[in-house]
C-alpha cells in the first residue's frame, strides 16, 4: 500500500493544450479516491499520469513518498484497470491473470496460488480456461480486476472500468469494488464521469473541470457545500437549481429577489451575505429542499406559490419542473405519493438553511456558517 | 418465404450485376471452360481438331512428366524465397512505419511506387540495369573493386536475381496490408503488457504476434496465390534460363502450349495449376470469413 501526491504536475501537448494544469493532490494511504468531471477535464490524463502512460511535462508525481515521473510503468508497483478492460483477447482468462507474474519469473506455484486465491475472490475460478470473447461484460470486467489484484500492487488505478456495463450490471460491481476496497484497504483511485458512483464509491472526491481540480473533499461535504457553479451543477440528478437574483436589503435582514417570488436569508447567514447587499447573486437551491409539508422544511422553511411544468415520477419520488414567471425553470423533488400534474398551482415551503449564494463574477460560492 | 419487397430488390441486384456477370463469363469463365474441355482432347496448334478424345490422358502424361516436375519444384522454390523475404522485410518496416508519426503519407507513397509499375515495365528496367556489360550495376560495382556479375546469365544468380527483382516489386504489398492490420490492432493490451513488465520484445512476441496472425495468414495467403502464378517478369527477363533455373510452371504451361505447339497437355497443366488456386483461394476465403 502506498500514498500517491502530485504536485503541480501538468500535461501540456505540442501546441500549448494543456490536457491538465498544475494539480495539487495528495491520497492517502489506503484511501479510496474519485476523479469525477465531464469528457475531456483531464482526469484520464491525470491517472495514467500517475500509472506512467503519459508523462507530466511539469511537476512531481510521489507513490510511497518516491519520486516517479522517470519510473517505467511496470517499476511503479501499480496496477490498472481500462475502461473497455484491455484484455489479451488470444489468451485464456488464466494466461491473462498470469501474464505479469510470468514475465517477472514468478515460480509457478507461486502464480497458481495467486490465480486461485484471485479467482476465488472474484468469482472466475469457473472461466480459468474460457477465452475473453467468450465471457460476458460483468465476466471480462471481473477478469480486468482479477488480473490487477493478482499482482498484488500498491495502488490500483481505475480508469472508468464500469462505464461499458449495463446500469444493473454497474450497480452490482459498484458494491463489489467497494466491498473490495474494504477486504483490500489498498490505495485506489477511480476515475469516473458519473456522479452517482462518485458520490457513492469514493472516500473522497477530486472534482475536475479543464484540466484543473475544482474541489477536494468527501462525497457529502462536496454535495453540501459545493465550491463553484460548476460542481453545485455537476453533483447529483437533478442537480442544484442555479437562479439569477438580487440580493437586498429588507428592513434589519436580507433578502434574496427571484423571478419566483422572494426568500428572506436565514438570521446565522446574513453577516456572510451581507457585503453582496444590492448586487446580483445567482442562488443555489437543491431541489430535495422544496418540501410539500411545511413542517419538514425547519425554522427556516419559506413558501414557494408556483405552477407545475412537467411531472417525472420516478417510482421512490417524482421530480417536478415548476415554471417561474420571467425566470429560468427550476425543478423540485418531492414524495411520489402526490397527485400533481402539468399546469397544477403548487404550495411548496423551501428550506432556506440549505441555500447558497455564489458570486456570478467568480462563480465561487459565497462563505456562509456551513450549518444552522 | 421471399416477400414481394425482397423478390424486387434481388431482380434488381441482378439487373445491376448482369453486365459484370457477362463480362467475366465472356473474358474468364469462357476461357476456363474452353481449356479445360480441350485438356480433354489430342490438340496441336500443328493439328487443331477435336477429333481425338484421350480423357485424362493429358493430365497423366503431365503429372508424370520431368520437365514438370522441375517447374513445380523451382515454382515451390520461388514462391517459398519471395513469400518468407518479402515478409521479414514488409513486416519488419511495417513495424517501423507503425511507430512513425511524421511523414508517414510520404513514406506509402514512396513505398507504393514499385506496386505502380507494370511487372513487365520491371523487368524491362531491372534486365538493363542488370546487364553484364552495359548496366548500370555492374559499373557501380567496378568502382568498388566489384564484379563484374552475371546477374541473369548464371542459373544460381538468375534465380536469386528475379527473386530480388520481385521482392524490389511486390514488398510493398506487404508493408501495406501488415501496416494497415498493425494501424487496427488496439492500444490499450499494449498499455497493460506495459504495466504488467513487458518489454518491446516481448509486447511483439506476447501481442503483436498473436494478435496479427489472421492478418499475417491473409496477406501470406494472397501472396502466395499470386506469386504461383508469376509469369512476366520471367518472360521478360530470363525466358526460364538459363537452362530450366527459372522455369516456372506459368512459363512452362506457355512453352508447351506456344513453343511445343500441345494445346490439350498445356490446357491439362493450366487446369492443374488452377485447381491448387482455386484451393487455396477457398481456403483464403474460409480464414478471411473467420477474420
Amino acid at each position: 500500500m502506498a500514498s500517491i501526491e502530485l504536485r503541480s504536475v501538468s500535461k501540456a501537448y505540442d501546441g500549448g493544450v494543456h490536457a491538465v494544469r498544475d494539480i495539487d493532490l495528495s491520497i492517502a494511504d489506503g484511501e479510496f479516491m474519485i476523479f469525477l468531471g465531464p469528457s475531456g477535464c483531464g482526469k484520464s490524463t491525470t491517472l495514467r499520469m500517475i500509472a506512467g502512460l503519459e508523462t507530466a511535462t511539469a511537476g512531481d508525481i510521489l507513490i510511497g513518498g518516491e519520486r516517479v515521473n522517470d519510473l517505467d510503468p511496470a517499476k511503479r508497483d501499480i496496477s490498472i484497470v481500462f475502461q473497455n478492460y484491455a484484455l489479451f483477447p488470444h489468451m485464456s482468462v488464466r494466461k491473462n491473470l498470469s501474464f505479469g507474474l510470468r514475465l517477472k519469473g514468478t515460480p509457478r506455484a507461486e502464480i497458481e496460488r495467486r490465480i486461485g486465491h484471485v479467482s476465488k475472490m472474484m468469482g472466475i475460478d469457473e472461466l480459468l480456461d474460457r477465452r475473453p470473447s467468450q465471457l460476458s461484460g460483468g465476466q471480462r470486467q471481473r477478469v480486468a480486476l482479477g488480473r490487477a489484484l493478482v499482482r498484488e500492487p500498491q495502488a490500483f488505478l481505475l480508469d472508468e472500468p464500469l462505464s461499458n456495463l449495463d446500469a444493473k450490471l454497474r450497480a452490482v460491481m459498484r458494491t463489489e469494488l467497494i466491498k473490495l476496497h474494504q477486504r483490500l484497504g489498498t490505495t485506489m483511485v477511480h476515475v469516473t464521469h458519473d456522479q452517482v458512483e462518485a458520490m457513492t464509491m469514493g472516500e473522497r472526491i477530486c472534482i475536475m473541470k479543464d484540466g484543473e481540480v475544482v474541489q477536494v473533499g468527501a462525497p457529502l461535504e462536496v454535495y453540501t457545500n459545493p465550491a463553484d457553479t460548476f460542481v453545485a451543477g455537476f453533483l447529483a440528478t437533478p442537480s442544484m437549481n442555479l437562479m439569477p437574483a438580487r440580493l437586498e436589503a429588507d428592513g434589519d435582514g436580507l433578502a434574496i429577489h427571484l423571478a419566483a417570488g422572494t426568500i428572506a436569508v436565514p438570521e446565522p447567514f446574513r453577516a456572510a451575505y451581507a457585503p453582496y447587499a444590492g448586487q446580483a447573486i445567482i442562488a443555489g437551491m437543491r431541489p430535495e429542499d422544496f418540501h410539500e409539508k411545511p413542517a419538514e422544511a425547519g425554522p427556516f422553511g419559506q413558501l414557494v406559490e408556483t405552477t407545475i411544468e412537467t411531472v417525472e415520477a420516478l417510482g421512490p419520488e417524482t421530480i417536478l419542473t415548476l415554471s417561474q414567471p420571467g425566470g429560468t425553470a427550476f425543478a423540485a423533488r418531492v414524495s411520489a405519493a402526490g397527485t400533481s400534474r402539468a399546469g397544477d398551482k403548487i404550495r411548496l415551503t423551501y428550506d432556506a438553511g440549505k441555500l447558497h449564494l455564489f458570486d456570478p463574477r467568480t462563480t465561487k460560492r459565497i462563505a456562509r456558517p456551513l450549518s444552522v | 418465404m421471399q416477400t414481394r419487397i425482397e423478390a424486387a430488390d434481388q431482380r434488381f441486384g441482378w439487373m445491376l450485376s448482369a453486365p459484370g456477370l457477362m463480362l467475366l463469363g465472356a473474358v474468364i469463365g469462357f476461357p476456363i471452360a474452353w481449356a479445360l474441355f480441350t485438356s480433354l482432347f489430342d490438340y496441336t496448334l500443328i493439328m487443331p481438331s477435336y477429333d481425338n478424345f484421350v480423357g485424362l490422358d493429358n493430365y497423366v502424361t503431365a503429372l508424370g512428366d520431368k520437365e514438370f516436375g522441375h517447374a513445380a519444384w523451382v515454382t515451390l522454390t520461388f514462391v517459398a524465397a519471395i513469400v518468407v523475404v518479402e515478409f521479414s522485410i514488409g513486416f519488419l518496416v511495417a513495424l517501423m512505419l507503425n511507430s512513425t508519426e511524421r511523414g508517414r503519407g510520404i513514406y506509402y507513397i514512396i513505398l507504393l511506387c514499385p506496386l505502380l509499375m507494370n511487372p513487365v515495365v520491371v523487368g524491362l528496367i531491372w534486365r538493363m540495369l542488370l546487364h553484364p556489360t552495359l548496366g548500370i550495376v555492374n559499373y557501380l560495382l567496378g568502382l568498388v573493386g566489384l564484379g563484374p556479375v552475371n546477374w541473369l546469365g548464371d542459373p544460381t544468380n538468375a534465380f536469386i536475381t528475379v527473386v530480388l527483382v520481385d521482392v524490389w516489386h511486390q514488398v510493398s504489398f506487404m508493408i501495406v496490408l501488415l501496416l494497415a492490420g498493425l494501424s487496427a490492432l488496439p492500444r490499450e493490451p499494449y498499455e497493460a503488457a506495459r504495466v504488467e513488465g513487458a518489454s518491446t520484445l516481448q509486447s511483439f512476441w506476447h501481442i503483436t504476434l498473436p494478435l496479427m496472425r489472421p492478418v499475417i495468414v491473409v496477406t501470406l495467403l494472397i501472396r502466395v496465390i499470386f506469386a504461383i502464378k508469376t509469369y512476366d517478369i520471367i518472360y521478360i527477363m530470363t525466358r526460364g534460363g538459363p537452362g530450366d533455373a527459372t522455369d516456372l510452371i506459368s512459363y512452362f504451361i506457355y512453352r508447351r502450349a506456344f513453343v511445343g505447339l500441345n494445346l490439350g497437355e498445356a490446357c491439362a497443366l493450366a487446369g492443374l495449376l488452377l485447381a491448387v488456386i482455386v484451393a487455396m483461394t477457398a481456403y483464403l476465403h474460409r480464414v478471411m470469413r473467420k477474420v
